[in-house]
């Protein structure tokens, strides 16, 4: 028997005033704070401490106030089919979402949330412009009992069965797979550290620089044979910030990756996904197996020692949002059973992996090595051509450069049924992206002239949450593949989410 | 290498998308593609000599000279590169879906089926409307990239290309 009646009106948790204060305040900081200062260091009568010490309690009670009216003005309640949320107190809103729009709800938690034992409840809506709901200081019980009948609801509408969305259904979960603090461990180890290390060497290599000039400096001061050797040997010294900072980079990954994935669990419900993970910024994101474009996953040289891959369900998503929203469902440390589960799930029986594999042609090498090799190179010429350490480090650079471009080349190739694709690419790490067919948004075609003498060309599949792109086929099969596409979606009958 | 079509089953005589077919934009169109490179031309020869006539030391010659016709150059070659690209630009229409092509260099033509169209927009920037132009932008859920955007339409084809597409959109829901 429900203890909590959400067709009444129902406000946010009390506790959560706290929380609204805050969050006023902040926001009036970020917006104030260059008059607050010009103010304190111009205006003389603002120099006196008690004349502050007012404005601060008369800007706090503004904001208690603010922040009392927010609260009693907001209100929410389940009517008709439709979510019903109601704001403002001096402009108010009323914002109304038929439950058939309604693609999923999720929740989130930071610290402040936790210690309240409060959420922000977000409902995802189907449909590009449509703005979500975000609801930032929910009592958690109340928040579960809305999610559970906003998921009943969901589930019975077909049937117009009433009598259920009363009862406490309990929806069957399976626990598909739980992060450890080991497996916590491995994932941090096997993050990308080149790539964050090269970030913070490059911001490194500045302050190297600066460094170096006072140790110059210093020198002179004390002779001391140490600090002369040091500024003298370059090379000794640059050895010494390469290490420290991948070590901080290999820290910081470690740091971020129990942050973020702290008790992660993925656990499977009868039509969606569900994902809970995170130590100061929790996260509960509940994923519609309709609602996913792509299966995307990942592994890596340090990750295959594991046998471990990086999953992404990524999910259709308007495009203001893309970058953000897709951080909040990927499950790392995921086995290779667990893998082959998922895509059962979303791609049905395997239809690929008999299927022969189509590379990218070696052309594409030439474009690749051109732009990772020869044009930092010729770039760089005008600049360096004096130096002596330029004419040994260039050749370095080409080799390593080419290395590099057929690492990518190896992996670059696709694999194509009559509903689905699967493309693998990368070069230190192996990804993969699986998509049915029907779910394409649009195509493109490309070629350069330089791809037209050689009879080749690019396809682009656009889909609801990103392109897949197939470099470097013959001309005649990405045309092929072109009109098939086109023939596939519009003959299609299903629905793409 | 195997052959595609023993791996995968094809339909046999798929309609082709061949850009012969396309059909061109209105020659007007060219005069907005031009405004806009006279435009950045101004920008750049204003923001030269308003560098010139405040900076504290006139640039010698030999700098200036050289930036300039570097200026120059890459105007003229913007210029060149949109007047040869323009008639590669081009719309088609056919039963199921509306594809848009373009590019000298760079050939591209991007298709979406019409039951993939989300919504549709006329629009006219202030040129456009002074010639008479209207451009028809097509959204689809896929973002930025998969949308069409086919200017150079006389007001009246743009009206109703977008009456058309929305008929379209409508009998699908």
């Amino acid at each position: 028997m429900n203890s909590i009646d959400l067709s009444q009106p129902t406000r946010q948790s009390p506790r959560g005033l706290i929380l609204i204060f805050l969050f006023s305040a902040q926001k009036f900081i970020r917006a104030f704070w260059p008059i607050v200062l010009v103010l304190v260091f111009q205006n003389e009568i603002f120099r006196n401490n008690r004349t502050i010490l007012i404005a601060v309690l008369i800007l706090m009670i503004l904001l208690i106030i603010h922040s009392i009216l927010f609260y009693l003005n907001f209100f929410f309640y389940l009517e008709d089919d439709e979510f019903i949320l109601k704001k403002g107190y001096l402009r108010k809103q009323t914002l109304s979402i038929p439950f058939d729009r309604i693609q999923s709800v999720n929740t989130k938690q930071n610290l402040i949330q936790q210690l309240l034992n409060v959420v922000t409840l977000e409902i995802d809506t189907a449909g590009t412009a449509a703005k979500e709901l975000k609801i930032h200081a929910l009592d958690a019980s109340v928040s579960n009992e809305l999610q559970e009948q906003l998921q009943a609801v969901k589930k019975h509408s077909q049937s117009n069965d009433e009598a259920n969305s009363q009862n406490q259904e309990t929806i069957k979960e399976e626990l598909l797979m739980q992060l450890s603090p080991t497996d916590l461990l491995k994932i941090g180890i096997s993050q990308n550290h080149i790539r964050a290390g090269l970030i913070i060497l490059a911001f490194g290599l500045q302050i190297f620089n600066q460094v170096q000039d006072v140790f110059e400096e210093k020198a002179e001061e004390y002779s001391s044979e140490f600090i002369e050797f040091m500024s003298n040997s370059n090379l000794a010294l640059v050895t010494f910030m390469v290490i420290f900072f991948l070590l901080v980079s290999i820290v910081f990954s470690l740091l971020r990756t129990v942050l973020k994935y702290f008790d992660f669990k993925l656990l499977k419900r009868p039509e969606t996904y569900r994902i809970e993970s995170g130590l100061f910024n929790k996260r509960n994101v509940i994923i519609p197996h309709q609602k996913v474009q792509e299966l995307n996953w990942e592994t890596g040289p340090i990750k295959k020692i594991f046998g471990i891959y990086h999953l992404v369900f990524k999910q259709a998503v308007s495009g203001q949002n893309r970058q953000q929203r897709q951080q909040l469902v990927d499950a790392p440390g995921c086995l290779a059973k667990h893998l082959e589960k998922l895509k059962y799930d979303l791609f049905g029986e395997d239809q690929l992996s008999n299927v022969p594999r189509i590379y990218s042609n070696s052309f594409y090498f030439r474009r690749l090595w051109i732009m990772f090799g020869w044009i930092p190179v010729l770039l760089a010429t005008p600049f360096f051509y004096s130096e002596m350490i330029f004419w040994i480090s260039a050749p370095l650079w080409l080799l390593a450069s080419a290395g590099y471009s057929y690492l990518i080349i190896k992996k670059r190739y696709f694999r194509m049924s009559n509903n689905q694709i699967r493309i693998s690419k990368g070069a230190i790490s192996h990804k993969w992206e699986q998509m049915e067919l029907h779910k394409i948004q649009a195509v493109e075609f490309k070629q350069t002239i330089f791809q037209k003498r050689r009879k080749l060309a690019s396809l682009d599949l656009m889909n609801a949450s990103g392109t897949i792109t197939i470099p470097y086929i013959e001309e005649k099969l990405a045309k092929q593949i072109y009109n098939y596409l086109l023939y596939h979606t519009e003959i299609s009958k299903e629905g793409w989410m | 290498m195997e052959n595609f079509t023993n791996a995968v089953l094809i339909p046999e005589n798929l309609p082709e998308v061949e850009p012969e077919t396309f059909t061109g934009l209105n020659r007007k169109y060219l005069i907005v593609l031009f405004v806009r490179i006279l435009i950045i031309f101004l920008l750049l020869a204003g923001g030269m000599t308003a560098y010139i006539i405040f900076a504290e030391q006139t640039p010698s010659w030999s700098i200036l000279i050289p930036i300039a016709a570097a200026v120059l150059l890459i105007i003229i070659f913007i210029s060149v590169v949109t007047w040869l690209g323009f008639p590669k630009k081009g719309y088609l229409v056919r039963e199921k879906d509306v594809s848009f092509q373009r590019g000298l260099i760079t050939y591209m033509v991007t298709s979406v089926p019409l039951n993939r169209i989300q919504h549709v927009e006329v629009n006219q920037g202030i040129l456009a409307k002074m010639l008479g132009l209207s451009s028809v932008n097509i959204y689809t859920a896929g973002g930025t990239s998969s949308d069409l955007s086919i200017p150079g339409l006389t007001e009246n084809e743009a009206l109703k290309l977008k009456a058309f597409l929305s008929g379209k959109i409508s009998g699908h829901e």
